[in-house]
């Protein structure tokens, strides 16, 4: 808990862009031994305050207290001296190297001969690892872990370099309930021993586990100060957004009896066996389960991107072979990858282009492309959706990640797919952009089309979902009707993998 | 049109308009008419192979085969004519359906073999030069076809045909990559090759067809080199693949794919062929012409790298705001 002098104090720091405040006389005290959050939606000026506590940017005004000295942090190596570690939203390991070269690089220790001292790396880096009560092998090759694991490796690099106060950016975005769980545990340890911890992130319901006092910032000013908002998923959603949320879920049921499409003892050789489920008309079933469950297996296979050993797959009761991707969008199936970056957008293209790339067939003719048709759709749903109006004349890198995925979205309401297979469609997006992205599942249900969701939120997945199946090694353990399942069925059914783990390990 | 002349051209065309402007001040004779349509067939064989190198960069490949192309398809074509028999009107078809099998067996290896693109058509570079050499002993046959020259050399109106070829071919890729599924596809598979798997475009398909054109412009090319000496040569081509490459950069297209405006590549040829015009008027040796290219190829990919500090210095110097827009 708070000891009575702050460890690191800053006072009204502003911090101005050409065109935009993005932080207006922000103050934070921070103190050892607890965690703070940081809050707010994309575009507050969350970002711009984590740049400047870490060093990579001077603010324009304001002070900065190092326990009640005035200090300066310059740079990122200044932050780092003084004990500031950050660990930020994209990872700044290196894939190719062990995890002990990750954790000391940049400090590595070297011999008397001006060699690296090897030796020295690793029982290090093997200490800090067992601190943190990890278990991890410093030979490891950190690009072969999991995503969970790169982000204790992360960590540990904070560790290592003996920080006082860890700023954590969107630690989970990429992270399965059991490595949220592993993190949590570890944060919490090292609370206890004294480390001030900042922690950032959208997802509103573990926040409320993990953090002892909020700051919330709104458009670069604060608007709640520590203490002034309990740690609470609803108040801090209205602090947040600047006014009541009626409904945080406006779940709308367009579930129809008509069987769409109709998985049947579904086997792949990675790791999907025997899963058997059905969507209807204007459903969202649910896909719940932990990350390694089978979730995303179970939605490539429909996809058609690992082929199937057995089982059978029936679209409008008709039994359908799968053979690609490009075969799965022509049968009316349609992907919203995990990873818009990576996977959904093209960067060169405008809001129109992307629009349209599912489509490029039914919009041309001998190969010629009807822009007009292409320009009136794409116009159509940028208004509809609610789309930045840059959207038209900007190519989409310039956009937010909620108009992106947005667009992601609309790219299949063009292509007018039948059943929509959405993967982590809220990750990373603001309360307001995730109200969106709701919104426009109702929309699509409402036209009749099919969605299986994908979520690791599971109070998203609970309330937005017509039916849920709960998926345990590649298989569907338990296909029932949301409202019959509770946030403890589903993280229980995560429980459960976890004790059986290491017999999967040696099975 | 708006489509096709846009914003990507002004960086590119001005570049090209200074460095005319410089070399017509510098250089007497530059301006002469026959120095015009001198440059014009200068410029046709490169600016035309350049246009199937730009657009195996706009999918995020990369084309090093065609100088060696080049020269196996005049020795193909020179045996053809000269000791197989084969009458003109035949052989040319024959030499473009040539290039594109050469550009569909590149694509096919890239594509479907995964082997990079730089892999392939460096082996090809290499491997291409050795085939040509094993025509007629490797030497060179000369006195193809009388035909054969006015193909290179002939005039309508008093402008030299390349001129004709150029406006064609580069009308043709302009509105292929702006109006068709294709010229789209291109972009997407360029841009971003995972989004646009799972978008339902045939990844390896487009990138095949981008060495289907790269091919079939090469084998354009190497017409028109046989025809320029009506003779083919297994030495024709040298370094012609990195000239267009040259182009296609000075342009301003992206190697990292997906980005870039065919026509610059047009203007980028132009710009590249005026300044080695200018050294040749000038008498300046071809090492220095070859330094010079150089220089040129880094100071256009610098500028598009550096085009964000540039912007910032340019507006401090006129003392106004950078319009740039912070990131947060």
């Amino acid at each position: 808990m708070p000891t009575s002098s702050p460890l690191w104090e800053f006072v009204d720091i502003s911090k101005a862009y050409p065109g935009v405040l993005a932080n207006d006389q922000v103050s934070i005290k921070l103190y050892g031994g607890s965690i703070h959050g940081l809050l707010g939606e994309n575009g507050c000026g969350k970002s711009t305050m984590i740049k400047t506590l870490s060093g990579v940017q001077q603010p324009d005004g304001g002070k900065i207290l190092n326990n009640s000295q005035e200090t300066h942090i310059t740079n990122p190596q200044d932050a780092r001296a003084k004990g500031i570690a950050t660990v930020f939203q994209e990872f700044s390991i290196v894939p190719t190297l062990s995890v002990g070269e990750n954790i000391y690089l940049g400090n590595m220790p070297s011999t008397k001969f001006g060699l690296i001292d090897w030796k020295k790396i690793h029982a290090d880096a093997s200490a800090v690892l067992h601190e943190m009560e990890v278990d991890i092998s410093t030979e490891a090759i950190t690009g072969h872990l999991s995503v969970g694991e790169q982000q204790l490796v992360e960590i540990a690099k904070a560790i290592a370099i003996d920080a006082q106060m860890i700023i954590l950016d969107e630690p989970t975005a990429a992270l399965g309930e059991d490595e949220i769980e592993t993190l949590h545990r570890l944060l919490r340890n090292m609370r206890n021993k004294g480390t001030a911890i900042l922690y950032v992130s959208h997802r509103l319901d573990e926040v409320e586990r993990i953090v002892d006092e909020v700051t919330i910032l709104r458009g670069g000013k604060v608007v709640r100060a520590s203490g002034e908002t309990a740690i609470d998923v609803n108040q801090i959603v209205s602090a947040m957004v600047g006014e009541e949320i009626a409904e945080h879920y406006p779940k709308e049921r367009n579930a129809k009896d008509t069987i769409v499409l109709e998985a049947h003892e579904l086997t792949t050789s990675n790791g999907v066996t025997n899963a058997s489920f059905d969507v209807r008309e204007g459903e969202v079933l649910g896909l719940g389960g932990v990350l390694g469950s089978g979730r995303t297996e179970i939605a490539r296979a429909l996809f058609g991107v690992d082929p199937i050993i057995s089982g059978e797959i029936r679209l409008e009761g008709k039994p359908i072979h799968i053979a690609n991707e490009i075969d799965a969008i022509e049968k009316g199936l349609a992907l919203v990858p995990e990873n818009r970056k990576f996977d959904g957008l093209f960067f060169n293209f405008r809001a129109s282009g992307n629009i349209t790339a599912a489509s490029l067939s039914s919009l041309s003719r001998l190969g010629v492309l009807n822009l007009g048709v292409e320009k009136q759709g794409a116009q159509r749903l940028i208004q509809e959706l609610e789309i930045s109006a840059l959207a038209e004349s900007k190519t989409v890198n310039f956009l937010s990640g909620g108009n992106q995925q947005k667009i992601v979205i609309a790219r299949w309401l063009f292509s007018d797919a039948k059943v929509l297979i959405m993967d982590e469609p809220t990750q990373g997006i603001d309360i307001g952009a995730k109200l969106a992205v709701y919104k426009l599942i109702n929309t699509l249900t409402k036209a009749g089309k099919s969605i299986i969701l994908i979520s690791s939120d599971h109070d998203e997945l609970l309330a937005m979902s017509d039916r849920i199946a709960v998926i345990q090694h590649g298989t569907v353990v338990r296909l029932s009707s949301a409202e019959n399942l509770t946030h403890n069925d589903l993280v229980r059914a995560s429980a459960a993998k976890t004790n059986q783990q290491p017999l999967e390990v040696t099975a | 049109m708006k489509r096709i002349f846009d914003a990507q051209l002004i960086g590119p065309f001005v570049a090209m308009v200074i460095v005319a402007v410089i070399v017509a001040l510098t250089t007497e004779r530059f301006l002469n008419p026959g120095n015009l349509s001198n440059l014009s067939l200068q410029v046709s064989i490169v600016a035309l192979i350049a246009i199937g190198s730009t657009i195996v960069i706009f999918a995020a490949g990369i084309d090093l085969s065609s100088g060696s192309m080049v020269a196996l398809l005049t020795m193909i074509l020179a045996q053809l004519l000269k000791f197989v028999g084969i009458p003109l009107a035949l052989a040319l078809p024959l030499i473009l359906l040539t290039g594109g099998l050469l550009g569909l067996l590149l694509g096919i290896i890239t594509a479907y073999g995964r082997i990079p693109s730089f892999i392939t058509t460096l082996a090809a570079l290499i491997a291409f030069r050795g085939l040509a050499l094993t025509f007629n002993n490797g030497s060179p046959i000369f006195s193809l076809d009388p035909m054969l020259e006015p193909v290179f050399y002939g005039k309508l109106v008093g402008i030299p045909l390349p001129f004709f070829y150029l406006i064609f071919f580069y009308t043709c890729a302009a509105l292929m990559m702006n109006f068709t599924k294709l010229g789209r596809e291109i972009y997407a598979v360029g841009g971003n090759p995972a989004a646009a798997k799972l978008t339902g475009i045939n990844v390896r398909k487009v990138q095949t067809k981008t060495f289907v054109i790269a091919g079939f412009m090469t084998a354009v090319g190497a017409v028109l080199m046989s025809a320029r000496l009506n003779s083919g040569s297994p030495n024709y081509g040298q370094t012609l693949e990195l000239q267009a490459i040259a182009a296609a950069v000075v342009g301003g297209a992206s190697l990292a794919g997906g980005r870039g405006n065919i026509l610059a590549t047009l203007m980028g040829a132009m710009t590249i062929v005026i300044v080695q015009n200018g050294l040749n008027l000038n008498a300046a040796p071809s090492s220095v012409q070859n330094i010079v290219l150089g220089l040129i190829i880094l100071l256009a990919v610098g500028i598009d790298m550096w085009r964000a500090e540039l912007s910032t210095m340019l507006s401090r110097l006129f003392n106004r705001s950078p319009s740039v827009q912070g990131n947060q």
